[in-house]
């Protein structure tokens, strides 16, 4: 490995990647107000905090991060300082993706709370592996996305349209409280979303570990091993 | 020794970041203009527009009170200067100010924009010597404020219609 595939690594996993995570939790959480234009900061709800629990939970269990890798007593502090503070980036900006797709109030609120809920909850018991779990978040958030940015706002745009009409047919008589966003909402939060997925790809990647308890590491797993176990 | 260097630059420059991001929704700016005026307060290096002061304290004196207040709006955005503050509560004041009653949501407006003011204020205590006014300090005009949306006996008592402006 060249001087600058060593340096573009640290720089993409020290820099870029918290970056990049940081970037979403701060998009997670902003709308822009219909009427007024203004920037409306929405702080996660508690929700999405447990959400953002269960999320890294599966996270692990599916070797997406491994944890030793990311933090160990042989690493050196500073090491592990940074990985500890990529992976607070990572739970902020997963509670803030969240959030993102999350109906603000009301009935819709909880409605997606307990169906993400669900979901994260049965899929900590399913066999999962990195990329798989990749594929699952990517098709949750979507369709989260879809039906919070493009579904229900649709239902109670200010301009009407067929969503409108269809919503005004359906949900007669039921009182949801939708607070209205200017369309750039949508916008800020599919960035949001697309900010995670590529943070979440770079995390997937074994962390940078200092070459000397590297090597070290990697000669005890040879020792460890029986001569007539390969590797899968 | 360069990759040690990348992940102390990665440390600092994550800290940052997210100092600035958990700021961002501590003070809720609402525009990207608002966003620049937060920065120069936390900067320290934050300004009233002096000029703008100066018109919204010759409107006041002309006892045009509306304009007046939005020109100390606009001279202090983010509310962070006691004695623009103290104009626009005394401003509040004598706009709800009646010689028969006071409007209440003015005074209330009043009241929340003379807090400021003491908040503001070192030690919480600010005096304004303007010959033009009655009331010279923030504690005198909040006591005025705070008495005008209390309701007394006193309210029933014809002498009130004798009563001066401040």
């Amino acid at each position: 490995m060249n001087t600058y595939t060593e340096r573009n690594r640290a720089l993409l996993q020290f820099i870029i990647t918290p970056t990049i995570l940081l970037t979403a939790a701060l998009l997670g959480g902003l709308r822009i107000d219909a009427q007024t234009r203004q920037f409306i900061f929405i702080a996660p709800p508690l929700v999405t905090l447990v959400l953002a629990i269960l999320l890294g939970s599966l996270f692990i269990r599916a070797g997406a991060v491994d944890l030793r890798q990311w933090l160990s007593i042989e690493q050196p502090a500073l090491t592990n300082l940074s990985h500890l503070l990529t992976l607070l980036s990572l739970f902020f900006a997963s509670a803030q993706v969240f959030n993102s797709v999350l109906p603000e109030s009301g009935l819709l609120h909880w409605m997606f709370a307990f169906f993400f809920l669900w979901t994260l909850w049965t899929n900590q018991f399913s066999l999962f592996d990195p990329r798989r779990l990749l594929k699952s978040l990517i098709v949750l958030f979507g369709t989260a996305f879809v039906l919070k940015h493009l579904l229900v706002s649709g239902f109670y745009a200010p301009a009407g349209g067929w969503f409108k009409w269809i919503g005004a047919a359906l949900l007669q008589g039921i009182a949801i409280d939708v607070p209205a966003f200017a369309p750039l909402t949508g916008y800020i939060s599919f960035f949001a979303l697309v900010l995670y997925v590529v943070g979440l790809l770079l995390i997937g990647q074994e962390p940078l570990r200092p070459e000397a308890s590297s090597s070290a590491s990697l000669a005890v797993k040879e020792v460890a091993l029986p001569a007539n176990q390969t590797y899968e | 020794m360069q990759r040690k260097l990348v992940q102390i630059s990665g440390i600092i420059w994550t800290l940052v970041y997210a100092a600035i991001i958990v700021w961002l929704y501590a003070t809720e700016p609402r525009s990207l203009k608002e966003v620049a005026t937060n920065s120069q307060v936390a900067a320290g290096a934050y300004e009233i527009n002096q000029e703008r002061f100066n018109n919204a304290l010759a409107l006041f004196h002309r006892d045009q009170f509306r304009a007046a207040r939005d020109e100390w709006a606009a001279a202090d955005p983010a509310q962070k200067d006691s004695r623009t503050q103290f104009y626009l509560a005394y401003a509040w004041y004598r706009e709800g100010w009646g010689r028969v009653y006071y409007d209440n949501a003015s005074f209330k407006q009043g009241l929340e924009a003379v807090n400021r003011a003491i908040s503001l204020a070192p030690n919480g205590m600010l005096t304004v010597d303007d010959p033009q006014l009655q009331i010279h300090t923030a504690a005198e005009l909040k006591t005025e404020l705070e008495q005008g949306t209390e309701t007394s006996w006193k309210d029933l008592s014809p002498l009130k219609l004798f009563r001066q402006r401040k």
